[in-house]
């Protein structure tokens, strides 16, 4: 557990992280003017007033972030005892449970869509790649905070084994056991903090915290941070899922942009 | 009835009486989804963290509604986005009466008081004067005395800035931009905690406020916030024309 803060470095991520920042540098230069900017505004932006919020929201608070800024990491004493389960603790999914009781050895991450060579990544081989350990604050849209120590792989790094986004890929959608999924944005796709978490607390991810291997998104609330990962997929846009607004939480109503 | 020549008074600015109903609404709005969110988790705590278990300084089950009530009677859902929705209207119409208004001397003048009213002496007497306010003969129809003057200038300055403040340092996204914010407030749940007190504060304004416009004519206040004036009798009585 003392180990893993030393490795907080992500490597360089030179090839992908060019094409972020000229991507993020591009549309950097337009504020709330309509034109065609998914780094300020949401994939699917609601009607009315609601959708007029939303996008002041998420462009007012874009327009302060940049991905070089962490988010605040908490010393290890501050580690929440008793960290709270909440949602789904246990899919009732069949394939989940077969491979619960397997210890997690059969599973696997399929990286697929719009990357130059779709992978499948075994949870051994995840923790071979590049680690990166965190103490941070999960937010729940709820109103309750806790924090801990989550170890993991950068999401970027995940993409980059597959190859790279190709030119048109703009989200990465990620599918739950138990139905769940989201999609995030490339801008929290290439944040340092944004991580496949395989470890909490210095341990094995628990059940209840999302086994084998959760997200950690960490400007957003707790909702964004999908537990029980079964698959990743590159995308060019989110209409054709669920209900089509980009996640399972905005399919119900809640913000998709969940910077809050 | 003595004859008496009424003459109308100009109280309200156009930018005050369209920026108060502005307000009103988006506070009404607030408030409610507000409620409708803190009750899906009616419990305050004090520091970083805090959930369902965890050492709370306030419980809404200690006054008698179970946490399962309270879910049901909160919406979470409709609270989080009309929140927001009218946390917008609420800062882009502050903007605007600032903006507004900022530049008019006859603002200042208005709403600050003078060096001369902050004595003690008048301070204290001014403070006796207001607490008899059913007594009609000590309104003043053509500006704010001094308590109204210091309490408009303590919400509008001071509470209103906290409540945007508490409420930003709720963000995650802040976690990132500016972690400094949330530790002013002494952590996420503290500044939490902090955004409900000064909620009820701002009722208890608004309840008193209320108490007062009813005291004094609710008619003649309500239409005076909408045209602008009323008119006052010469002997110092409202008429109610």
């Amino acid at each position: 557990m003392k180990k893993s803060r030393f490795l907080n470095q992500v490597n360089p991520l030179t090839l992908s992280r060019r094409d972020m920042i000229k991507r993020v540098g591009a549309l950097s230069g337009v504020l709330l003017t309509g034109c065609d900017n998914e780094f300020y505004k949401p994939p699917v932006i609601r009607g009315g007033l609601m959708g007029v919020a939303d996008v002041l929201t998420m462009a007012s608070q874009r327009s302060l972030m940049s991905n070089e800024q962490l988010v605040q990491e908490h010393d290890f004493r501050e580690i929440t005892k008793n960290f709270p389960v909440w949602n789904q603790s246990d899919p009732e999914d069949e394939e989940y449970q077969r491979l619960k009781i397997n210890n997690y050895e059969d599973w696997v991450l399929p990286v697929t869509g719009m990357v130059n060579n779709p992978i499948s990544v075994s949870l051994s081989d995840l923790k071979k790649m590049p680690r990166r350990a965190q103490t941070t604050m999960h937010i729940c849209e709820q109103g309750w905070s806790a924090i801990a120590e989550w170890t993991g792989t950068p999401l970027l790094s995940v993409i980059q084994a597959a190859g790279g986004i190709k030119p048109e890929a703009k989200y990465v959608m990620i599918n739950a056991y138990g139905g769940w999924y989201e999609c995030y944005d490339m801008f929290d796709v290439a944040h340092p903090q944004t991580i496949l978490a395989y470890g909490m607390n210095g341990k094995e991810l628990p059940l209840g915290n999302g086994a084998p291997v959760r997200l950690r998104v960490e400007r957003h609330c707790g909702y964004k941070q999908l537990k029980f990962i079964k698959s990743i997929e590159v995308v060019s846009s989110v209409e054709q899922y669920g209900r089509g607004t980009g996640g399972i939480n905005s399919d119900f109503g809640f913000h998709w942009y969940a910077g809050a | 009835m003595p004859h008496s020549t009424s003459s109308r008074i100009h109280r309200h600015t156009l930018n005050a009486r369209i920026c108060h109903w502005v307000m009103a609404l988006s506070f009404f709005y607030l408030l409610y989804s507000g409620v409708m969110i803190f009750l899906h988790f009616p419990e305050l705590y004090w520091g970083k963290v805090g959930f369902q278990g965890y050492p709370a300084i306030f419980k809404l089950e200690d006054w008698g509604i179970s946490w399962e009530q309270a879910e049901r009677l909160g919406d979470r859902r409709w609270g989080r986005n009309y929140h927001y929705l009218f946390a917008w209207v609420f800062l882009i119409n502050g903007m605007v009466y600032l903006l507004w208004n900022g530049w008019r001397r006859s603002f200042y003048q208005k709403m600050f008081p003078k060096l001369s009213e902050l004595s003690l002496k008048n301070m204290k007497t001014e403070l006796v004067t207001r607490l008899r306010f059913w007594n009609k003969k000590d309104l003043n129809y053509t500006g704010y005395n001094l308590i109204q003057k210091l309490i408009y200038l303590f919400i509008l300055f001071i509470l209103f800035p906290f409540m945007i403040l508490s409420g930003v340092a709720q963000m995650p996204a802040f976690t990132a931009i500016s972690p400094e914010l949330i530790d002013l407030f002494g952590g996420r749940q503290t500044a939490r905690t902090l955004h409900v007190v000064c909620s009820v504060l701002l009722v208890i304004f608004v309840v008193i406020h209320l108490a007062q416009v009813l005291m004094i004519g609710a008619v003649s206040q309500i239409r005076a916030m909408i045209t602008g004036g009323y008119f006052v009798t010469q002997d110092g009585d409202k008429s109610q024309q």
